[in-house]
C-alpha cells in the first residue's frame, strides 16, 4: 500500500546540495510490519518524513494507499495524512495542557465527525492501549511509556492505514519498551501496516521485515541468523 | 567584532526585527512632535496678558430695553464701586484680556491702505490706570480727549488721538518713533499716536501667519456706558476681593435696579478658562507619549525575551566555548542598540514627514531641531532598560546546554 | 470547529497571563482613546438635520468695496441687512429666512424671580418650518405678522417653564427688553447640532429661547450678538444703509433646477446693485447647502481633528506591538504546531486556530476598551467646552468600539498566524 519508485530527495541551500534519498524504489505491502534501520544521517529520518507526507519529494513518485503524492496541495496533504497515516515520535509529543481525551481527539478534530462519534473512537483506542480508566488525566501525571501508549492511541483513533514510528522506544526503559512493543505487534496483527524507524537491533529483530537505508539508498536485509544477539 | 555577526544573525529573523524597528520609529516620530507640541502649547499659556491680573475683576452686566441715561448710570455706578473698600480703580470698558470677545480693525500708517494690520481696539476711560499698564513712551489720554460712545459713533473724526502697544509700533513703525505720527484706523481721518504702552493682549489669539499679533492692541478715548461694553474692570487691593464679590450687586442694584447681572470673574479665572484647552491638550500629549514610551518599552521586553529563549542553545555554546557572562549581556544590548538606532533614524524622518503634515494641516510652528535628540536618546535608554532582564537572564544560561542533545 | 479553536485560544492565553494581559491592555487603550476621539469628531461632525440637509442652503453675496480686493478671496460669511431684507421680500426660493442672533433680557414680573437674560434669534415665519421646529404648543407666526412688525414671540419650553410655570404659554404676554410680547407658540426642546443657522453664536452652543420676528426686533433695537464686519464708518452698524454685513440668510431649494434658478437670480440681483454703484466687486454668489457650509465654515475645531489623529497613531503603535508579541506567541508554540500539522491540520486550519487566539484578545481587548472610552468621553463632558455635553457613546459607536477591536487584533494576528502556519512539520520534530 505504500509504493515508492526512484524517490529522491535533495536539500537545497546556497551553497550546497544535500541528496537525503537518491533513486528509492520500495514497497509495503498490507499487513506488513517493517523496521526502518541505518546509521545516522543515512536518510532514514527524510524517508519517514516523506511517507508520511511531511515533506514534498523532489524526484520520483510516491503511492500511497492508490493516490499519488505528487498532485497534492497541502489541504488534500493534511487530509491524506490525517485520515491514513497514524504517527508515534520518540518523545511523544503530547500537548501538555490537554488532557488524555483531548490529546487523542486532536486528529479527529480535523475530520467531519460527530460528537459522539469522535467520543467512541477517543474511548475505544485508550482502551486499546489499556489506558480508559485514565481519560481526565494530564501527560505530566503519566510515565513515559503510558506517555507513549497515549500517543499511540491518538495514532490509532483514526483508524490510519499505515503507522509511522519514529525511535518510539527510544525514550524508555526496557520494561516499558517491551509494552509498547507488543502494543503495536497487536495492531500489526489487526490489520494495520506497521513501518518503525530505530536503531536499536532488538526492536529490529522483532519486525518481520527489515529495511537498511546507508547513504541515501534502501536496501532489504535477509531476516535470516541474527548479526546482533537478541536478548 | 560582534556588529555583523548581530547584523547577519537579525538578517535572519527579519519579521520580528523588522516590527521592533518600524514600534521605534513610529513612537520616535509621534513622541517627537509631540513634546515638542507640548512645549508649544504651554508656551502658549504663559502669554503675557500685559495687566495685573490678581489684582483685577470683570464685572459684566446689562440692561434691559434701551436705556436713554446709560451715560449717567455708569457714572454713578463707577462712582459708587470706587467708593467700595480697596478698590483703587474702575474702569466701563469694551474687552478684557482673553475674555473672548473681540473688537478689532485694521491699522496703517497710510489713507485707505488695503494692507492694514489687525488691531485689537479697547475703549474706555482710565484703562492705563485700571489695568495697571506701564507706558514706555508719550503720555496717557487728557480728560478732555475723551470723548462719548454715541458722538465718537456718529462721527468718528472726532477722536484724535490713540495709544499703542509697543509691539504694534513696531510692526508699523520699526525703528521710528511712533509718537506724534498718524495711524489711520479704517476710516478717512487719522490718529495721532500720543503714548506707547509696553504690554497689553488682544482678547483672543490674533493672526496665525503675523507673529506677535496677539499682541497687537491699541487703547481708543472713549467713554463708554455700560451698555456699550458690558464690562466694569475692577482693581482692587485682592484681601478685599471676596468681600468685593459679596457686595458688587447690590451696590449696583441701588444705582439702578432694573439691570441683570452676568458672571464676574477675577482676570486670573478668565485667563485660566482661556487656556484651559491648551493645557488640556497638553497632558493628553504627555499621556499619549508616556503610553507609547511605555508599550514599545513592553515590546522590546517581549520580543528580546523570545529571541533570548530561542537562542539558548547557541548561547550555552558560545559561553561553553569561553564566553563570558559579560560578553553574552553586552552582544543582546549591542543588538538592541542597533535595532534602535535602525529605528531612530527612521524615526527621525518620520517625525520630520509627521511635523510638515501638522504644519499644512492645523497650523502648528517647524518642529526645531533640538527636539529631535531628545527623542533619540529617549528611546535608546528606553530600549537599554527594556532588554536588561532578557539580557541577563540569557547571561545566565549554563555552558552545560551545549552538551545536552535536546 | 470554532468553539474548538475558543477553546483552545483561551487555554493559550491562560498559559502566559502576563503576557496576554499586555496585549490585551495594548489593544483596550490603542482602541479606547481612538474611539473617544472619534467619538468626539463623529459628534460634532455630524448632520444637524439630516432629513434636509441638501435642500437647505446658505446664501452668500459680494457686496464689498473694491479696497483691498483679491481675486479668489471668498464672499464674507454673511449679508448686509439691505440686501437680507430686500431678498426675503422678493421671495424668489420657496422659502426663505432672515435671521440673526440676539440676547434680550426677560422680566417674568414676579417677585421670586427677578429679571435674566436670554439668547435669542430675530427672524422670519419660514424659519420655523424650514429647519423643523417642533411646536409642542401653538405655532409660528405668519408672513403677515413679518409685515406689521406684530408683537409677538415664540418661545422655547424651557423658558415656558421658567416664567409661566408650564408649557401652556400661548396667548400669555412675555416681557421682553421692557415690551409685552404676546407668545403664540411654544417649541419643544430642540437642539441640532452643530448650530449649523448661525455659526457665530458658537458652533455647539445652547439653543435660542425666544424667536422674535425681523422687523419687531429692528423697531425694538433688540440688542444683536454675533459677528459685524463693516468696510466703512457707519454711524450705527446695524442700520439699514450701513456698509456691514450681519445678517443670516437661508433659503429652500428643492432639487438642481431650481437651486440653479435661485443662484442665477442672485447673481442678476448682484449685476443690479453694481449698476446702481452699491456693489464694486465683481460679482460673486455663494450658495452653500448644510453640510457644505459648516465644512467650509470648518465647525470641528482643529484640536479635536489634531486629537484624533495623535489617538489613531497611538493605536497604530499598540498594533504593531501586538503583531510582536503574538509572533512570539505562535512561534514559541512551533513544536505543538508541529504535532498538529503531523497529525493532520492543514495550513488554513492551524492558520484559522491562531487567528481566533488573535481575535479573542481582540473581543476582550474590545471590552476593556469600551470601558475605557466611556472613561475618555466621561472626562470629555467635563471639559470646559462647548460641546462637552454631547460627548456620548451612542449605538452605532458602541459598535465601532467593538468592531475596531475586532479588526486592530485579526488585522494584527494576520502576519503571526500566517507564520505560524508555516511550521513544517517534519523539520520541528527533527530538533526534538
Amino acid at each position: 500500500m505504500l509504493e515508492m519508485k526512484n524517490l529522491s530527495k535533495v536539500y537545497r541551500t546556497q551553497m550546497v546540495e544535500t541528496h537525503a534519498l537518491r533513486g528509492m524504489d520500495l514497497e509495503v505491502r498490507a499487513g506488513e510490519f517493517v523496521a526502518v534501520t541505518g546509521p545516522s544521517g543515512s536518510g532514514k529520518t527524510t524517508f519517514l518524513n516523506i511517507a508520511g507526507l511531511l515533506e514534498e519529494l523532489t524526484g520520483g513518485s510516491y503511492n500511497l494507499d492508490g493516490v499519488d503524492v505528487k498532485s497534492l496541495d497541502d489541504r488534500a496533504r493534511s487530509k491524506l495524512r490525517n485520515e491514513k497515516i497514524g504517527f508515534v515520535f520518540q518523545s511523544f509529543n503530547l500537548i501538555p495542557d490537554l488532557n488524555l481525551f483531548d490529546n487523542v481527539d486532536v486528529p479527529l478534530r480535523y475530520r467531519q465527525l460527530t460528537r459522539s462519534d469522535r467520543k467512541r473512537r477517543i474511548e475505544s483506542a485508550l482502551e486499546r492501549v489499556g489506558l480508559a480508566s485514565r481519560l481526565k488525566h494530564y501527560p505530566a501525571e503519566l510515565s513515559g511509556g503510558q506517555q507513549q501508549r497515549v500517543a499511540i492511541a491518538r495514532a490509532i483513533a483514526g483508524d490510519p492505514k499505515l503507522l509511522l514510528a519514529d525511535e518510539p522506544t527510544g525514550n524508555l526503559d526496557s520494561q516499558m519498551a517491551r509494552e509498547v512493543m507488543q502494543l503495536l505487534e497487536d495492531l500489526n496483527a489487526q490489520g494495520t501496516v506497521v513501518v518503525i524507524v530505530t536503531h536499536d537491533p532488538e526492536i529490529a529483530a522483532r519486525a518481520q521485515r527489515n529495511i537498511h537505508i546507508v547513504d541515501g539508498v534502501a536496501a532489504d536485509l535477509e531476516r535470516g541468523p541474527s548479526l546482533v544477539k537478541t536478548a | 567584532m560582534h556588529f555583523f555577526h548581530i547584523l547577519s544573525t537579525l538578517r535572519r529573523h527579519k519579521t520580528a526585527a523588522a516590527l521592533i524597528i518600524i514600534e521605534i520609529a513610529l513612537t520616535c516620530g509621534i513622541v517627537s512632535n509631540a513634546v515638542f507640541l507640548i512645549s508649544d502649547r504651554l508656551a502658549r499659556t504663559d502669554r503675557p496678558s500685559g495687566v495685573v491680573e490678581d489684582e483685577l475683576v470683570d464685572v459684566r452686566l446689562t440692561g434691559i430695553g434701551t436705556k436713554s441715561d446709560a451715560a449717567a448710570v455708569t457714572a454713578q455706578d463707577l462712582v459708587a464701586l470706587r467708593a467700595l473698600p480697596g478698590v483703587k480703580a474702575v474702569s466701563s470698558i469694551n474687552m478684557v484680556p482673553f475674555g473672548n470677545s473681540s473688537w478689532n480693525t485694521d491699522g496703517s500708517r497710510l489713507k485707505d491702505d488695503p494692507n492694514g494690520v489687525s488691531v485689537g481696539q479697547y475703549m474706555g476711560q482710565g484703562i492705563i490706570e485700571t489695568f495697571g499698564l506701564r507706558l514706555v513712551a508719550g503720555r496717557d489720554f487728557q480728560p478732555g480727549e475723551y470723548v462719548e460712545f454715541a458722538a465718537a459713533q456718529a462721527n468718528p473724526s472726532i477722536l484724535s488721538s490713540v495709544i499703542i502697544t509697543q509691539a504694534y509700533a513696531t510692526r508699523l513703525f520699526h525703528d521710528e518713533n511712533p509718537l506724534g505720527k498718524q495711524l489711520y484706523l479704517g476710516g478717512k481721518e487719522p490718529q495721532i499716536i500720543v503714548g506707547v504702552i509696553e504690554q497689553l493682549t488682544r482678547p483672543t489669539d490674533g493672526d496665525v501667519a503675523e507673529p506677535g499679533s496677539a499682541g497687537f492692541a491699541m487703547i481708543l478715548p472713549i467713554v463708554l456706558p455700560f451698555t456699550g461694553g458690558g464690562h466694569y474692570a475692577v482693581r482692587l487691593d485682592p484681601g478685599q476681593r471676596d468681600h468685593f464679590l459679596a457686595t458688587v450687586d447690590a451696590t449696583l442694584a441701588k444705582v439702578d435696579p432694573s439691570r441683570i447681572m452676568l458672571e464676574h470673574k477675577t482676570f486670573g479665572a478668565i485667563r485660566e478658562g482661556y487656556f484651559k484647552q491648551d493645557r488640556a491638550m497638553a497632558y493628553l500629549l504627555i499621556g499619549v507619549s508616556l503610553a507609547l514610551l511605555l508599550i514599545t518599552a513592553l515590546g522590546v521586553v517581549g520580543l528580546a525575551s523570545f529571541w533570548v529563549q530561542q537562542r539558548t542553545r547557541q548561547i550555552g555554546i558560545r559561553r561553553a566555548l569561553g564566553a563570558t557572562r559579560g560578553n553574552i549581556l553586552r552582544y543582546f544590548q549591542l543588538e538592541n542598540f542597533i535595532l534602535a538606532t535602525i529605528g531612530i533614524a527612521l524615526g527621525m524622518v518620520l517625525a520630520y514627514g509627521i511635523n510638515l503634515w501638522l504644519m499644512s494641516k492645523y497650523a502648528v510652528p517647524r518642529l526645531p531641531a533640538e527636539v529631535l535628540p531628545i527623542g533619540a536618546v529617549l528611546l535608546w535608554v528606553i530600549g537599554q532598560i527594556a532588554v536588561l532582564g532578557p539580557a541577563m537572564r540569557a547571561a545566565t544560561i549554563p555552558p552545560a546546554i551545549a552538551t545536552r542533545s535536546v | 470547529m470554532l468553539a474548538y479553536y475558543l477553546d483552545l485560544a483561551r487555554r493559550s492565553l491562560a498559559r502566559n497571563v502576563g503576557l496576554t494581559i499586555l496585549m490585551i491592555l495594548a489593544i483596550a487603550f490603542g482602541v479606547g482613546a481612538s474611539m473617544t476621539t472619534m467619538t468626539v469628531l463623529h459628534v460634532l461632525a455630524q448632520d444637524p438635520i439630516p432629513q434636509k440637509s441638501h435642500d437647505l442652503y446658505n446664501v452668500q453675496l459680494e457686496p464689498r468695496r473694491m479696497l483691498g480686493y483679491q481675486a479668489g478671496q471668498e464672499p464674507p460669511d454673511q449679508l448686509t441687512r439691505l440686501d437680507a431684507e430686500t431678498l426675503v421680500r422678493a421671495g424668489k426660493a420657496e422659502h426663505q429666512a432672515i435671521m440673526t442672533g440676539g440676547q434680550a433680557a426677560i422680566e417674568p414680573g414676579r417677585t421670586d424671580l427677578p429679571p435674566f437674560f436670554v439668547d435669542g434669534r430675530w427672524t422670519s415665519a419660514d424659519f420655523f418650518k424650514m429647519f423643523d421646529a417642533p411646536f409642542v404648543a401653538g405655532t409660528a407666526w405668519s408672513e403677515d405678522d413679518d409685515l406689521h412688525a406684530a408683537r409677538v414671540a415664540v418661545i422655547a419650553r424651557e423658558l415656558a417653564d421658567k416664567v409661566f410655570g408650564s408649557i401652556d404659554a400661548i396667548g400669555k404676554t412675555i416681557r421682553v427688553e421692557g415690551t409685552d410680547l404676546r407668545v403664540i407658540g411654544v417649541l419643544d426642546a430642540w437642539r441640532p447640532q452643530p448650530h449649523f443657522w448661525d455659526l457665530n453664536t458658537g458652533s455647539f452652543g445652547k439653543a435660542e429661547l425666544v424667536f422674535v420676528p425681523w422687523s419687531t426686533s429692528r423697531e425694538l433695537k433688540l440688542g444683536h450678538i454675533g459677528s459685524v464686519d463693516c468696510w466703512a464708518e457707519s454711524s450705527d452698524s446695524l442700520a439699514l444703509g450701513a456698509s456691514c454685513v450681519w445678517v443670516q440668510f437661508w433659503v429652500e431649494l428643492h432639487g438642481a433646477e431650481r437651486v440653479e434658478a435661485y443662484r442665477a437670480y442672485l447673481e442678476h440681483y448682484s449685476d443690479e446693485q453694481h449698476r446702481v454703484g452699491r456693489y464694486e466687486r465683481p460679482v460673486n454668489v455663494k450658495l452653500r447647502d448644510v453640510m457644505e457650509w459648516l465644512q467650509y465654515r470648518k465647525v470641528v475645531p482643529s484640536d479635536v481633528r489634531l486629537q484624533t489623529w495623535i489617538a489613531l497613531g497611538f493605536l497604530l503603535v499598540c498594533l504593531i506591538n501586538t503583531v510582536g508579541l503574538l509572533l512570539t506567541k505562535f512561534l514559541r508554540r512551533s513544536s505543538e504546531i508541529g504535532v498538529r500539522r503531523a497529525l493532520g491540520a492543514s495550513k488554513r486550519a492551524i492558520f484559522v486556530q491562531l487567528l481566533v487566539e488573535a481575535g479573542a484578545i481582540g473581543l476582550i481587548g474590545g471590552v476593556l476598551g469600551l470601558g475605557l472610552a466611556w472613561l475618555g468621553l466621561f472626562a470629555v463632558r467635563h471639559q470646559p467646552t462647548s460641546y462637552a455635553e454631547l460627548a456620548q457613546l451612542d449605538l452605532p459607536m458602541l459598535a465601532a468600539t467593538f468592531g475596531l477591536a475586532m479588526l486592530t487584533s485579526l488585522f494584527a494576528g494576520l502576519l503571526p498566524a500566517w507564520r505560524g502556519c508555516q511550521v513544517t512539520p517534519a523539520i520541528q520534530l527533527k530538533s526534538h
